[in-house]
């Protein structure tokens, strides 16, 4: 069609003006790859500074063009289909280190950086962000901050909202404002990192991010607890909170989980459904101190407690923290859900789920960070929309009964209610009393409304 | 006298005994830990979530201010009455609504005292982290308001990353919830842009927070040094050997000096500085961590590096740090303390600058501060009494900022912007930072009736602040 041809030529013309001919892309086909919830963008933008971020917002602000911003794409999937779709913003080539201070134990970086390069950079003074985001090395520190996306490490270290001093970001006006700063401690003006954590990219585009590190643990040991039921995965649970213990990470994983976790391994042959898994930190001492105490509270509740080999831990850990990557290949189908409860509740949820499951008789895995209260629910295969729609309704109907929130993370975009398709189900679920701050919130960032339309939740 | 039309609504609001308005009632809360202004025209003290949005809505119906306000013993003027109004009192909210062991959460009113959160949940094992040294009057609502810090705020950060939801009246009288007992609820983190904002976005009326398991074991050291920045070389060196302190503090030969004659807590008269250092968490490690913390300091020169033996040798070590400020009030008819923050390998540097600042404009500085955050307390000695004097410490504290901003830093690390530094904010902040955060406290509070004059600079010069002793605590 020459028409679209000439009106995306003219768009692509308008960008490289800002950011260099060879940074924008109009080529459908390379568009394509960008598409989000089946919707394509007209070009593709990839700007290499904060600057031409601003002036590509700015501009899009100006012509009203809807703006999605992305880097690997590993959590483009989260959110409600777009009302609009015209420029995929990439903040790939923005993927320098900006500042570094080893001895502060601070470290700033562009959005694009991959979280891998991120860990390997600081890694060489032995410091680490103690962060384990579904899509793993792979994903953008931009990604893990729009998403406030963590995984089991959040048991000990938080989520990112915990470890970023400071932010830069773009704004639709087109100016670069400052939130935080470079210190540990800074209570100067309002929080608006916490704001733009976790926004989805609907506020602004963050352009630099300052974390403050962490040195990373001498040893690490994972040991498995094969608990069995879930009664006693909710008893050990209580025990392990009321221990003196820290663990880095603890989850439980049924069956499922547990074999993905550990596929091949000689262990998997006898795995107990479900199993906790805690992986300790610290020196020799401390290590011994944790099997000591481990083993005592697993006899308590009539179980034994199994150490796990370096290397396979460190594989399985990797797995069950970006499982999706694991499976995505081999099941198409894959739907993800993110619960968040109460930490008391999560077991009951996962027993709930399993009976909801077993109803429409759908593989499911369970991954539960019990000591946070973040249940992750896989759906593997596929089952009819409607009966899928019914199914994850159910599950967040329990959730939201037992004090708790469900998030749709990952799934086809057919199944998403839309504009077009209001009897699907929305990712979010319904807002609260501070919606209508949060509308107020969005239209003083973002007035036109250009920043991934739709998406968030209220499709805001 | 007769009370205003106002006050007669109030008192239908909640009942007589909860109205303050004669003049030398409203005297008492004119000021806060940093200074006074003027009286405000009444306190109430509401009982319920259902009187604080009634007096809400009557003040913006009347637009006068209305201003939260929790023990008063803030540090930068967050609670003190700028332009008149209604200051609400929640003395009488002190409530706590649920301890759930389980999940890890309490739900409190915003006058619960800081202390008494981690008293009541004590017998369970579990406590409140943020520890200003305030913490024995400072309610949990004003640590919310300024997100405070304190000594073990180092390994387990400020007020903010321990408050999970707030129930909060706006300015239209409308009540919201933001986040939840649980974590990551969908939508933007408007507790954390809440927490910190002074109260001049909504008054929180319930707050949701974290509880922390007690750790099993704490060690506490007092590593003592000859020269000041010995022992500020050893901060850099503590973290760069991977430990992290639950506290890492140091206190100057001169204050140590003026604590040490009030409190008697064993610090040695004649070292130019002490750091004061906590490590917890399991036996082993604390055990480990302090055996490691004692070489390093030996290593940088301490003079020598004592261990608390028991709970009473730390328990005194502590009430000597915590009763500081009041133990300089000693000395000294008033002083100033300012809260910068720098990054921490800049300190030896920076405790150079202030005792040079001190010297120019011939003020005694003491320093007692969080060391392993950079974050610096200087407190500078002078007589209220004294005008020339007090414009003197004005200037040589706004000298301390502008160094922390050269350096990167912060102009306030825990004590809040308040009336004390809004005007400083451009020192940090840029024009469009500044009017980024305007238009989100338009999006809350739009006529500007809640806390005016607070956080955002005002365009009022700066130095007419009357700074005034605050005897006793701070953090």
């Amino acid at each position: 069609m020459p028409t679209t041809t000439t009106a995306s030529d003219s768009l692509r013309a308008e960008f490289a003006e800002l950011v260099g001919e060879s940074q924008v892309i109009s080529d459908p086909r390379h568009c394509a790859t960008y598409d989000v919830d089946g919707k394509d963008p007209r070009c593709v933008v990839y700007p290499s500074s904060a600057e031409q971020v601003a002036a590509v917002l700015k501009h899009a602000a100006d012509r009203n063009l809807a703006v999605i911003p992305c880097s690997n794409l590993t959590k483009i999937r989260t959110g409600n289909p777009p009302f609009r779709y015209d420029v995929a913003l990439s903040l790939k080539e923005m993927n320098r280190a900006a500042y570094y201070e080893p001895a502060d134990l601070v470290v700033s970086v562009e959005p694009g950086m991959k979280f891998g390069d991120l860990q390997e950079f600081v890694g060489r003074d032995k410091l680490w962000l103690p962060l384990d985001p579904p899509g793993g090395a792979t994903c953008s520190v931009g990604g893990i901050l729009a998403a406030n996306a963590s995984g089991p490490l959040r048991q000990l270290y938080g989520s990112a909202r915990d470890m970023v001093l400071g932010l830069r970001i773009a704004t639709t006006e087109g100016k670069i404002i400052r939130a935080g700063g470079r210190v540990v401690k800074n209570v100067a003006g309002y929080d608006l990192a916490k704001l733009l954590i976790g926004s989805y990219w609907t506020l602004g585009v963050i352009v630099e991010a300052t974390f403050k590190l962490y040195p990373m643990p001498l040893n690490r040991a994972t040991f498995i607890l094969p608990t069995g039921t879930l009664g006693i995965a909710r008893d050990l649970r209580r025990r392990l909170q009321q221990s003196p213990l820290e663990p880095m990470r603890m989850v439980l994983l049924d069956r499922e989980a547990a074999t993905l976790g550990r596929p091949g391994s000689p262990a998997s042959a006898d795995i107990h459904e479900p199993e906790i898994w805690i992986e300790a930190g610290g020196s020799k001492r401390v290590i011994e101190r944790y099997a000591g105490t481990l083993d005592e509270l697993s006899r308590g509740a009539g179980i034994s407690v199994k150490r796990e080999q370096a290397d396979v831990a460190e594989d399985a850990w990797s797995r069950i923290a970006d499982l999706r990557t694991v499976l995505t290949t081999s099941y198409p189908q894959l739907v993800i859900l993110k619960t968040v409860l109460p930490i008391a509740a999560t077991e009951q949820f996962i027993s709930q789920a399993q009976q909801a499951s077993a109803q429409g008789k759908l593989r499911i895995a369970t991954i539960a960070l019990v000591g946070v209260g973040v249940v992750h629910v896989y759906l593997l295969e596929g089952l009819p929309g409607p009966d899928l729609r019914d199914l994850i309704n159910t599950l967040r109907n329990a959730a939201v009964s037992l004090g708790g929130e469900l998030v749709i993370e990952w799934c086809a975009p057919e199944i998403k209610a839309g504009p077009d398709r209001p009897n699907q189900v929305d990712t979010w679920g319904a807002p609260g009393d501070d919606f209508e701050i949060m509308r107020k919130v969005k239209q003083a960032w973002d007035p036109k409304g250009i920043l991934a339309p739709g998406r968030f939740i209220g499709v805001l | 006298m007769r009370p205003s039309r106002i006050i007669r609504e109030l008192n239908r609001i909640t009942d007589p005994q909860a109205v303050l308005w004669r003049p030398e009632d409203l005297m008492l809360y004119e000021y806060d830990g940093l200074s006074s202004v003027r009286p405000p025209d009444a306190v109430v003290f509401p009982v319920t979530t259902e009187q604080v949005v009634k007096i809400v809505k009557l003040a913006a119906k009347e637009n006068v201010p209305v201003i939260a306000r929790g023990a008063g013993t803030g540090l930068s003027g967050g609670a003190v009455v700028t332009e008149g109004g209604i200051v609400v009192s929640f003395a009488r909210m002190k409530k706590i609504l649920e301890i759930d062991i389980e999940n890890q959460r309490a739900r409190v009113q915003p006058g619960v005292v800081n202390l008494d959160l981690s008293l009541a949940t004590s017998d369970y094992g579990y406590y409140f982290v943020p520890d200003p040294s305030s913490q024995k009057a400072c309610t949990i609502g004003g640590n919310v308001a300024e997100n405070s810090g304190g000594p073990h705020t180092l390994a387990y950060g400020v007020t903010t990353n321990h408050v999970l939801g707030l129930e909060a009246v706006l300015p239209d009288g409308n009540v919201i919830h933001t986040g939840a007992k649980f974590c990551d609820r969908p939508g933007y983190d408007l507790t954390g842009l809440l927490v910190g904002s002074e109260g001049t976005m909504a008054i929180v009326t319930e707050i949701i927070v974290r509880l922390t398991r007690k750790p099993e074991c704490a060690k506490t050291l007092l590593a003592i040094y000859n020269t000041v920045a010995d022992a500020t070389r050893s901060v850099a060196a503590i973290t760069a050997r991977g430990i992290t302190p639950a506290a890492l503090e140091m206190m100057d030969g001169f204050t140590l000096r003026a604590v040490e004659e009030a409190t008697h807590a064993g610090y040695p008269m004649d070292s130019a500085a002490v750091l004061l250092i906590e490590v917890e968490g399991l036996l082993e490690a604390a055990e480990e961590q302090t055996d490691e913390i004692e070489a390093v300091c030996l290593e940088n020169h301490a003079r020598a590096v004592r261990r608390a033996r028991n709970s009473q040798e730390r328990d005194l070590l502590w009430k000597g740090r915590k009763n500081a400020f009041g133990a300089l009030g000693r000395i000294s008819p008033a002083f100033y303390v300012q809260d910068g923050v720098i990054p921490r390998t800049r300190l030896p540097e920076m405790l150079e600058h202030i005792a040079q600042v001190g010297a120019k404009y011939g003020i005694t500085v003491g320093n007692v501060f969080h060391a392993g955050d950079g974050n610096l307390h200087p407190l500078l000695m002078f007589d209220n009494r004294d005008r020339e004097e007090s414009q003197r410490v004005l200037k040589a504290a706004e000298e301390i900022l502008v160094k922390c901003a050269q350096m990167g830093g912060s102009i306030t690390g825990e004590h809040g912007v308040g009336i004390e530094k809004n005007e400083m904010m451009p020192l940090i902040f840029s024009a469009d930072d500044l009017e980024m955060m305007r238009k989100l406290k338009a999006a809350f509070n739009p006529a500007g009736i809640l806390n005016p004059g607070k956080v955002l600079p005002t365009g009022k010069l700066c130095g007419e602040l009357r700074v005034q002793v605050s005897a006793g605590a701070a953090a």
